[in-house]
């Protein structure tokens, strides 16, 4: 008789089973989001024009190549599929080289183009020469190197 | 007070059946979720303060023909004279810009500018305006210029209509 009381009052319990499996979902939204996010783009404020003309990039093959942001307007280097490469003229070959190779293994790929806001232009110039070059080396009969500009987007519409 | 009957032991025992007593006693059996559950959140708040969400992100096509000089798939067609447009860069660290169109024309102050002179002056169809939307159009960006304003020249080209627009390199 004595057992029944020791408990005492009936205990109201929630049942939680949805909300860890809501828990969860949200763990690893955010797991691969911030896993995504690392793996192509370098920290850097993209320009970001009033009344922008631009549209939504299309699912197609692409390379991301960054220019660097330094100083001033300066560049630090290039940025190829993780790979640094240095703003010098062995750099410019060496990256050359590298995108002969992705024009070779994927043709008709885009290149996409990052660079800072404040970056100079004479900084962004050699690499609308080098994939242009890149693409005439490749040997796949391309006629035109296609690429993308990126901006930001959220600029006066 | 003392009058009032208190809930006494054997009162409530006789309330609750035999059976009721069991099934509670099984329901009893179960994991222990708490600290499970901290953990987790813990996770959830660390992934939710560690992401850095970017901001969406648009791109403008630039194809780059590689042709060669005085080269042209049809031998009879005549090149197309560009539309050029300079942008130079002014202010002590390029924080400001002058641009100019060569050619006759009045020059433009801005980028607002620079769209309504480009629209001004597109074909229409009702046989006004100069040059085609396919006509094509050069930035000429200087050297020491933010690649902000190259990229507000050729926003203005393309949300005026116009699909050949390109940006001149630095001949090296």
């Amino acid at each position: 008789m004595a057992s029944i009381f020791k408990r005492g009052p009936a205990r109201p319990q929630a049942n939680i089973t949805s909300m860890i499996d809501v828990v969860f979902l949200l763990i690893v939204f955010f797991v691969l989001v911030s896993q995504i996010v690392d793996l192509e783009s370098v920290d850097m404020e993209l320009p970001e024009p009033d009344h922008p003309a631009a549209a939504l990039p299309e699912e197609e093959p692409r390379a991301v190549l960054n220019v660097l942001p330094g100083e001033d307007g300066d560049c630090d280097g290039y940025r190829l599929a993780g790979i640094d490469y240095p703003p010098t003229p062995e750099g410019l070959g060496s990256l050359r080289s590298a995108l002969v190779g992705i024009y070779q293994q994927t043709p008709g790929i885009r290149v996409n183009l990052r660079a800072d806001r404040a970056t100079d232009y004479r900084w962004v110039s050699p690499v609308l020469q080098l994939v242009r070059q890149a693409a005439g080396l490749s040997g796949t009969g391309q006629d035109a190197a296609r690429m993308n500009l990126v901006v930001q987007r959220g600029g006066e519409s | 007070m003392s009058d009032r009957p208190s809930p006494s032991t054997s009162s409530r025992s006789q309330a609750v059946p035999p059976a009721r007593r069991r099934s509670r006693d099984a329901s009893s059996i179960g994991l222990n979720l708490t600290s499970m559950i901290d953990v987790v959140f813990l996770l959830l708040v660390y992934f939710m303060v560690a992401t850095d969400f970017k901001k969406a992100e648009e791109v403008y096509i630039l194809d780059l023909p590689d042709r060669v000089e005085g080269m042209s798939a049809d031998p009879f067609e005549l090149d197309e004279e560009p539309l050029r447009i300079m942008v130079r860069s002014t202010g002590v660290d390029g924080s400001s810009f002058r641009l100019a169109v060569d050619g006759p024309w009045d020059p433009v102050r801005d980028f607002d500018g620079l769209y309504d002179f480009l629209r001004a002056r597109q074909v229409d169809g009702m046989g006004g305006g100069l040059f085609a939307v396919d006509h094509p159009i050069v930035i000429v960006p200087d050297a020491s210029l933010h690649w902000e304003f190259a990229i507000d020249a050729f926003n203005a080209a393309v949300r005026a209509g116009y699909r050949n627009v390109t940006l001149q390199e630095i001949s090296s």
